[in-house]
């Protein structure tokens, strides 16, 4: 089977031995670095105490796509929407939408673990990611993982690398596995209980529904209105199949509640929300405990900051997303104490909280072992330190 | 490099056994839990790949999660290692100790609970895979990983290996259905990794421990992701007269956007070793390639999804595509599918089991490489295979004790091995590393990965007493200590 036609060159005006350089000699020096991909969302995640920015932007394309293979290699600052053209021309997609834009790179969405809606049939980029290619903090460039769909050789340093913030190591090349579209895609949205009980039956209901959803987000009226839909609390579903099974589907969904015209651009605004916001907290919870922390959130006031919500049904995801009005100031950390805590099963992740994240959240890197394997990784302490709170 | 004959001794080799130390396991789990005749830890000497013998000196069976704490601290105090192991039925020599202590998990069967709504399930590592399956089955909810042995192999060996399975296809391997593991590490700590509520902020410690072949500690309690059982099944058989058509079918049933919940594929060989077996499945013995094929889902729209995969089969080449009638009928096929090794055991005492990922395009040429392998050297391969995920098995069955013979499996096998990492592969996709693959890992890292892989394993082991010798060459590890700038400390 032929190789992706255009497989680009990238931009080479960085290369891999230039950047185990840059972090080599920060170890020396002692100098940290900020890691960053394309600086679109660099207000994630706590403040980073560095001098310098190693950004990946200019280590970026396409290095390999072979369409029959259903994987797909790429630099680091390859931007998303890169790869959502490419792998378009072949019927295929990475099912990963996470909060932002199509320019985001997908080294920047690897190294924070970031994911949205489509987490719910597909998973999280740990679930995505096959191998990758990373220079560790000593400046050594290390292969890990593989390029094909399934692989247990070694201990798995594909994982722990996924999601640490780029405090380990600085990710610089990516294989991630990639899914053929379906023949018959639809997005349909129906209008659900606000809270209470009510909602809470609803979302067990759905759970159970003869639904194979590849999304399914529950949005608050207000996310629903920025997204183009009116009708209050809505349901948003993506499906996929055949005509037959999502026919089926579509009459299921309209068996729980009032249908909503919903289009396929719904998805896209709901990803370009995020930079409408000042910050963002999300939170994992058990599945039955997903429509209390829903009313929860929703009963927290934060003076004149507008709280809105949208949930990730099928994995206990909720995010909490606060929009400051024109011209007024960010939140005070303190304001937002009662967001951070609303109950005590879910578990906070802060996206976008920037300096306030140390104030709401506690260091995710401060048990014993997390100490241990920062210290294996990034001895010198040089790489986006303080990005994930002080290791103490 | 060498593959079942005897790689090098593993470095507990050297250790000598703490003469008291029977009697203090003893009084932690009882008298009988704890073997130290050789004639009683004969059984213990080998795992589900027959070709490696290696012999404990010592075995231990707790039979609480409490006693494994108590156990771990014992052999801890006295600077024992060890080893854990769950069913013992890997495929990779993984779980052998080789005159040290045997840690065996199998007592610890309790499924401490399982959450309907929630859909997970906390379990004892020694529960058996099928088992907890059982238990779901009324509840209208599976554990969706699930390895040919899995009448037999537990939740924690499962974990240690990253099991795989025929339906990983679409449901993912054991890492994608862990949420929280409760470990022992080999300091006699307890730290509990992940969180059963699913995401959490922090390193993924997670997916760090789950393969990591028991070298970073002892699950004592894992919480697992559940799957609604689907609404409906549908099995197929399609059978081909050549390899090539029924490698083409493959790629185009991955390519078509239907993701089956199986595509499995057994050569000519294999068709007919399992055919001449009690474990018969009604395959046609004239052909050179079947295909087992499984959709699963909604019942709404799945028959119009076999027609399209009968279609493909059939322009792929096909003679004929069987859809299974009722569940006895795919149980059967199943049945030859998952009994083929214990087939091949049929046709010679011993076997080499291979177990390499290869791209989904390659199939075609790499299967006729490993042809023309098997011409050269005069042997028989019986390839059975995950054919969506490109995750070959190679087997061939053979008798060890003829030596001109073993010389001429183990020769093929390399080679075969050589192709498939030739071809962008990987050696093991779900079976591990362990002893029998350590010799391919430096053909496929750089000694920086692995010596990358080293620092991970001591962060959990810094004294390397869990299941030393297995996974990264001892030489990988020491380089990285010779190299000052490398310790980190």
């Amino acid at each position: 089977m032929a190789r992706h036609a255009s497989r680009t060159r990238g931009v080479t005006a960085l290369t891999l031995s230039e950047i185990g350089s840059r972090v080599a000699g920060a170890a020396e020096s002692g100098r940290a670095l900020r890691i960053a991909g394309r600086g679109s969302w660099l207000e994630a995640g706590a403040p980073v105490a560095a001098g310098e920015t190693l950004s990946l932007a200019a280590y970026s394309g396409i290095v390999d796509y072979v369409p029959g293979d259903l994987t797909i290699t790429v630099r680091a600052g390859t931007p998303l929407g890169e790869i959502a053209a490419a792998t378009a021309e072949h019927g295929q997609w990475l099912p990963l939408d996470p909060p932002g834009s199509p320019d985001g790179s997908i080294g920047a969405t690897v190294a924070t673990g970031s994911y949205g809606p489509l987490a719910s049939a597909f998973g999280r980029p740990r679930d995505q990611v096959l191998g990758l290619e990373a220079v560790t903090g000593t400046g050594e460039v290390i292969t890990v993982g593989s390029r094909v769909v399934k692989n247990v050789a070694g201990f798995d340093l594909t994982r722990l690398l996924v999601g640490s913030w780029g405090t380990l190591g600085v990710i610089t090349q990516i294989t991630l596995r990639l899914r053929a579209r379906s023949d018959v895609e639809r997005t349909a949205a129906v209008a659900v209980p606000a809270r209470g009980p009510k909602l809470a039956a609803a979302l067990a209901t759905v759970r159970n529904a003869r639904l194979a959803p590849l999304a399914l987000e529950l949005l608050s009226p207000e996310v629903a209105e920025g997204v183009g839909l009116r009708g209050g609390t809505v349901l948003l579903a993506r499906l996929g199949g055949n005509d037959e099974s999502v026919n089926a589907q579509l009459a299921e969904l309209a068996s729980l509640g009032e249908s909503i015209t919903a289009s396929d651009g719904c998805w896209e605004r709901l990803r370009a929300l995020d930079a409408e916001m000042t910050a963002t907290l999300r939170f994992s919870t058990p599945l039955t405990d997903l429509p209390i922390l829903w009313d929860a959130l929703a009963d927290v006031s934060v003076g004149d900051h507008l709280i809105l919500r949208h949930a990730t049904v099928m994995r206990g995801i909720v995010r909490c997303l606060v929009r400051t009005p024109a011209g007024a100031a960010p939140p005070a950390p303190d304001s937002l104490a009662a967001v951070a805590r609303p109950l005590e099963s879910a578990r906070l992740i802060p996206e976008r909280l920037g300096a306030m994240w140390s104030r709401l959240a506690p260091s995710s890197v401060n048990d014993p072992i997390s100490r241990r394997v920062k210290e294996a990784f990034d001895p010198a302490n040089v790489l986006n330190p303080g990005i994930l709170g002080a290791a103490q | 490099m060498s593959l079942n004959a005897e790689p090098a001794r593993p470095p507990g080799g050297d250790y000598t056994l703490d003469a008291g130390l029977a009697r203090t396991l003893a009084e932690i789990v009882g008298e009988k839990h704890v073997l130290s005749r050789q004639s009683q830890l004969l059984v213990y000497n080998s795992d589900g790949l027959p070709g490696y013998r290696r012999q404990p000196s010592l075995a231990v069976f707790p039979g609480t999660r409490d006693e494994v704490i108590e156990v771990v601290r014992a052999l801890h105090a006295v600077g024992a290692p060890f080893v854990p192991r769950g069913a013992g039925t890997g495929l990779s020599g993984g779980a052998l100790a080789d005159g040290i202590v045997l840690l065996g998990l199998n007592r610890l069967k309790q499924i401490i609970s399982i959450d309907v709504e929630n859909r997970t399930a906390t379990v004892e590592p020694g529960v058996v895979n099928l088992h907890l399956n059982r238990a779901l089955g009324p509840k209208g909810l599976l554990y969706a990983p699930d390895p040919s042995s899995q009448a037999a192999c537990t939740i924690g060996g499962n974990v240690a290996e990253n099991a795989g399975g025929p339906h990983c296809l679409k449901y993912g391997v054991t890492l994608n259905h862990i949420l929280a593991v409760t470990v022992v590490l080999p300091n006699g700590s307890v730290v509990t990794l992940g969180d059963e509520v699913g995401d959490h902020a922090g390193y993924d410690l997670v997916g760090a421990f789950v393969g990591s072949e028991g070298c970073f500690g002892v699950a004592i309690e894992i919480t697992v992701r559940l799957t609604r059982a689907p609404e409906a099944v549908r099995t197929m058989l399609a059978d081909f007269l050549t390899i090539d058509g029924g490698a083409r079918a493959t790629s185009a049933i991955v390519a078509s956007g239907m993701v089956p919940a199986a595509l499995e594929f057994l050569d000519g060989p294999t068709t007919r070793v399992v055919e001449s077996s009690i474990y018969a499945a009604g395959y046609p013995t004239d052909a050179e390639a079947i295909l087992l094929v499984e959709l699963d889902g909604l019942v709404d729209g799945i028959d119009v999804d076999v027609e399209r995969v009968k279609r493909i089969c059939m322009d792929a080449g096909a003679r004929n595509v069987r859809v299974a009638r009722d569940d006895a009928e795919r149980l059967k096929l199943w049945q030859g599918r998952k009994k083929a090794f214990g087939a091949m055991g049929r046709l010679a005492p011993h076997l080499v089991v291979q177990d390499a990922v290869i791209p989904r395009t390659k199939i075609p040429e790499i299967l006729a490489a490993i042809h023309g392998i098997s011409q050269k050297y005069g042997v028989l391969v019986c390839n059975i295979f995950h054919a969506g995920d490109g995750n070959l098995h190679p087997n061939i069955p053979y008798n060890a004790d003829d030596a001109e013979q073993s010389e001429r499996v183990h020769q093929a096998m390399r080679e075969i091995m050589g192709v498939c990492i030739a071809a962008g592969g990987t050696i093991t996709g779900e079976h591990g590393v362990g002893l029998d693959k350590i010799g391919y890992m430096e053909k496929i890292f750089t000694p920086n990965s692995l010596a990358a892989m080293c620092r991970l394993r001591e962060v959990f082991d810094p004294e390397r007493r869990i299941n030393p010798g297995k996974v990264v060459p001892l030489h990988s590890c020491r380089e990285w200590h010779a190299t000052p700038a490398g310790r980190g400390e």
